[in-house]
């Protein structure tokens, strides 16, 4: 078992009243599965993506991963975690304007702690796989779409994590981008890794092994 | 890491090259500013304080004991000095000395060359005392002869050509006496007081009026250093002093001090007997205003950079997201705020040299940038704090945000920060607003100052030493002189009526108790009609009566202190026997227009006036200069002839105060431009934060005008606001300035409401071109961001 969530609870209070953005989630996710993640706008997708990517916080309820309670745990137990095995992918890509796509798959490796040798090992490997070593010096600014998702999903996977992050990857690209990308992340899946995406299309939802479906903050 | 870091930066500046312009703009002058007047203080702090044994230099000082309050001079007596070395084992050498001030400027000639000098009349130890360093003869021998004459270095070479074997060559000073080189020290350093070519022996002028006054205990003296031997308590030794003092004239008004020589540059003004302050206030208030300069630089550097947060934001969000911790961007943004202190440091350190020979105009000095230890540790310690001040609030705020908020778009600007942003431009603003009255008003007093009636046509007057064949033969130089063409009229007199600076008290008939002081001035025949004077009652001195040595001009103030009803024939008794009373002139302004016009009285004294003084018509100047030279040289041919007009010895009254204008004139700009980058970061903050407002306002139909006037008004407000701070502080920093003035103008609301109208338009000028393009931009641009 990689993860599991028992009763989460999330909540904002907003004049007064209390506004669930997730209510009793109860889930757990096996090594090795590709989840998609279903729903409507506001249905609390992302919301659970995040506290699963343990960027957001929960207001009650048990996260185990791995081995660790991660309610229990302090902030800083907590970055180191999630430093260690997940590996995030954004609609938006987020990847640094400033920074070349070496340089870009390079970052995530600058807080762990790893000697430049090895970085540049790690980097040339990602940039061999995903067919990138004539774009290295390029800024995302001068890459496609596709390109640039590729990139991000690059850096997801530079330090090895035991679990991908993946919110609405494709929603930014054309469908053959996002087939691309799709036939990436099943190949990926293949390999060992495992995904949870969030995501709108039925198309994209099929190439997981489970499906989960939200509204309004509940499981159904 | 580092180099990751570094790698951001540059990228970064290339990015966005405006904002990274305005940031090393302002932070580049706020920094050169400081290093500028850090350099004036140190110079300031350091007059006179590079003699060996500054410490233990001291100067004798009077406090006179007047019935309208206590007056303090920095001359005593004469023999004060043997007096003190004699009765007082503390006292390890002591010298009288006739200032350069005072002495003043005198002939010096050898067979071949003739210079006119700088010098000042000292007691033999002088040299023991303070260290002018001497090249050649012995500290202890240079002045024990009393025709000994010592040089500076430069004034030896331009007189031999060399210094070798300059000592025991003759000099004749005046054309009148042959003095021998026994010695020859360095130019005097730039940062010492006493500037002076050569010096002669107090011997020398035993005899010769009015130096003489130097060895008597009367009169105004000379001024006393001391150098008291180590460990002495100068408090226990001031009472023995006092003691002693008083033990010479119990009726004395007098109270001798010692005071540390090298202390008196800055701490040299007495109010009623208590050190009161002096240059020190100026070191204090610049040393204010380079920190405020440099906090309001910093203060733009940290509103730009939170302003350019959103791009920033992003940054932070996807390295939290990938688990980069605090620390990391604390590092970073103090290491980018550090690099570009850096950064600053070089371009203002060119700015310091470029500008340094213009400062050094304005503020008269001779400073260099030479990197001394001390130098370097001020400039680092600048550097290193505006570093730090200017990194700290992004550094500690934009890393606190949360990567999910961040990388959402979620991150709103909370009101407390908009207001502390509009706060620090309202503060940069009244500053400026400040500074703009300022420098409006004194520029009207000062030339005020330059066109108040003094009492008498202190225009078109020249005046030149009266000296060699010139002294000998007066009457008929005068009387040649006043027969060219263009010469209206001339006279002599004793003091130029510029900073005159000679008192003696009086008696006459019906006194009281009173101590008053009267100035007085020896004059010649046409002095006053020379002037331009007026006559208020009786006559002024003339040929037509013959007892005119006994008799007395007095001046209205002189009257009216001495409560005399019908001065006129009066008879007043003095320390040159009895005068009468002939006349009395309207006041005349002879000290700075600080000073209230003193009693002050004219005497004839033809034998002992030194200036020659004459009136010249407008507009011929240089003819008539031409033709006086050419009548000088008939009597002087060896002489050089120099001259000076009176005008401009009366500006010279106000030295401190051009340069306090000069200087707050580019203090006013500085601070103008560093505000003004400051609203400029803030529209640009302000037009990114409301772009999705814009839009929306022309979506629905707003004209792009409208939306102009719109967002300029908000910072209308701003500027506005500043103003009404500003105005009453500037009222009150201005009304004070001016009340040390004795006659000044009066203030007018106008000086206050164009400086608040100036700031506005700057601000609506810095305002109006980022305003107008945010209006003018297509709005689906803004929308879409959503």
């Amino acid at each position: 078992m990689l993860l599991q969530l028992n009763n989460i609870f999330k909540w904002v209070n907003s004049g007064g009243q209390r506004i669930f953005l997730l209510k009793d989630i109860n889930l757990e996710v096996q090594e090795g599965e590709f989840i998609s993640v279903m729903g409507p706008s506001g249905s609390g997708k992302s919301t659970l993506l995040n506290v699963i990517g343990m960027l957001d916080g929960f207001e009650e309820g048990e996260y185990h991963f791995l081995d660790e309670s991660v309610h229990n745990l302090r902030e800083k137990h907590r970055a180191n975690l999630y430093k260690e095995y997940i590996g995030f992918v954004f609609q938006q890509y987020h990847l640094l304007d400033d920074l070349t796509v070496q340089e870009n798959l390079e970052m995530p490796l600058l807080y762990k702690k790893l000697k430049g040798a090895e970085r540049k090992a790690k980097v040339a490997d990602m940039l061999d796989r995903f067919n990138i070593v004539g774009k290295k010096d390029l800024f995302p600014a001068q890459l496609s779409g596709g390109q640039q998702q590729l990139v991000g999903i690059a850096r997801a996977l530079i330090s090895n994590p035991k679990l991908i992050l993946a919110d609405e990857p494709t929603g930014n690209l054309n469908s053959k981008q996002g087939e691309e990308i799709m036939d990436l992340f099943k190949q990926l899946n293949e390999e060992g890794v495992t995904i949870i995406q969030v995501t709108h299309s039925e198309k994209n939802a099929a190439y997981g092994s489970r499906i989960i479906n939200l509204l309004d903050g509940r499981m159904i | 890491m580092i180099k990751h870091n570094i790698i951001v930066f540059f990228r970064s500046i290339k990015r966005s090259k405006s904002s990274f312009l305005i940031n090393m703009i302002g932070l580049s002058t706020g920094m050169a500013c400081t290093l500028l007047i850090s350099l004036w203080v140190m110079d300031e702090l350091g007059v006179d304080k590079f003699h060996e044994k500054n410490d233990r230099i001291f100067q004798v000082i009077e406090h006179l004991n007047f019935s309208d309050g206590v007056q303090t001079m920095i001359e005593t007596f004469g023999p004060m000095a043997e007096l003190l070395v004699t009765e007082f084992p503390e006292v390890e050498y002591a010298s009288e000395a006739i200032p350069p001030s005072w002495f003043g400027k005198h002939n010096l000639s050898t067979d071949e060359k003739s210079i006119k000098a700088v010098g000042q009349i000292v007691g033999k130890d002088y040299f023991n005392i303070f260290s002018f360093g001497l090249i050649l003869g012995n500290k202890a021998q240079v002045l024990k002869d009393p025709n000994s004459i010592v040089l500076s270095k430069s004034l030896a070479i331009s007189l031999f050509g060399t210094t070798e074997n300059s000592i025991g060559k003759a000099i004749s000073f005046e054309e009148d006496k042959q003095f021998m080189v026994s010695g020859v020290y360095e130019d005097t350093p730039s940062n010492s007081t006493i500037q002076f070519d050569f010096a002669l022996s107090s011997h020398a002028y035993k005899d010769l009026p009015p130096w003489n006054s130097l060895h008597s205990w009367n009169g105004s003296g000379p001024q006393v250093y001391v150098l008291l031997k180590e460990g002495t308590n100068i408090n226990a030794f001031n009472e023995k002093v006092d003691r002693l003092r008083k033990s010479t004239n119990e009726k004395s008004i007098r109270t001798a001090v010692l005071v540390p020589f090298s202390k008196h540059y800055l701490h040299g003004t007495y109010e009623n007997g208590k050190q009161v302050g002096g240059r020190i206030q100026y070191v204090k208030l610049f040393s204010i205003i380079a920190l405020i300069i440099l906090v309001i630089a910093c203060i733009n550097f940290m509103n730009l950079s939170t302003a350019r947060a959103t791009k920033r934001l992003k940054e932070i969000g996807v390295k939290k997201a990938v688990g980069a911790n605090r620390r990391i961007f604390i590092t970073q943004f103090l290491g980018e705020s550090l690099l570009m202190a850096f950064m600053a440091l070089i371009f203002s350190v060119t700015m310091v040299t470029l500008f340094l020979p213009q400062f050094n105009v304005i503020v008269g000095k001779q400073l260099a940038l030479t990197f001394s230890a001390n130098l370097i540790f001020i400039i680092l310690g600048i550097t290193i704090f505006t570093g730090i001040i200017a990194g700290s609030y992004p550094a500690i705020y934009l890393s606190g945000f949360n990567a999910i908020t961040i990388l959402k778009g979620k991150l709103d600007q909370s009101l407390g920060e908009i207001w502390t942003r509009k706060g620090l431009v309202i503060i940069q603003f009244s500053l400026s607003i400040v500074l703009i009255a300022s420098v409006l008003v004194v520029y009207k007093q000062m030339q005020y100052v330059q066109n108040q009636n003094l009492g008498y046509e202190q225009d078109n007057i020249v005046h030149f030493n009266l000296e060699g064949q010139i002294k000998k033969q007066r009457e008929a130089f005068i009387a040649e002189l006043k027969k060219l063409p263009g010469i209206q009229n001339a006279s002599s007199t004793t003091h130029n009526m510029v900073g005159h600076n000679w008192s003696v008290g009086l008696d006459w008939e019906g006194r009281d108790e009173r101590n008053i002081a009267f100035q007085v001035a020896g004059v010649d025949y046409d002095f006053i009609e020379t002037m331009d004077m007026d006559i208020v009652a009786g006559r002024g001195f003339s040929r037509e009566f013959g007892a005119d040595s006994t008799g007395l001009v007095f001046n209205q103030t002189a009257i009216q202190t001495m409560n005399i009803k019908d001065p006129i024939g009066k008879i007043v008794r003095g320390f040159y026997g009895e005068g009468t009373i002939i006349g009395v002139v309207k006041d005349f302004h002879f000290k700075s227009l600080h000073d209230k016009v003193e009693p002050l009285f004219m005497t004839m004294m033809p034998q002992a006036t030194k200036k020659i003084m004459a009136r010249i018509e407008a507009g011929m100047e240089k003819e008539v200069l031409a033709e006086i030279q050419h009548l000088y040289k008939t009597f002087n041919p060896s002489l050089p002839f120099e001259y000076e007009f009176l005008d401009k010895n009366f500006q010279k009254l106000y030295k401190s105060e051009q340069r306090v204008a000069s200087l707050s004139k580019y203090f006013a700009g500085l601070a103008v431009l560093i505000s003004c980058l400051g609203l400029f970061g803030l529209v640009i903050f302000t037009i990114e934060r409301r772009r999705k407002e814009i839009s929306i306002r022309k979506v629905l139909g707003q004209k792009a005008s409208q939306i102009t006037v719109m967002l300029s008004s908000e910072f209308a407000k701003l500027v506005l606001a500043s103003a009404i701070i500003a105005l009453p502080i500037a009222y009150l920093l201005i009304s004070n300035w001016l009340s040390s003035f004795s006659y000044h103008i009066s203030l007018n609301f106008w000086y206050f409401l164009s400086a608040g109208l100036l700031a506005m338009v700057i601000a609506m000028l810095t305002v109006g071109s980022q305003t107008i393009s945010a209006a003018n931009k297509n709005p689906v641009g803004g929308l879409r961001e959503e």
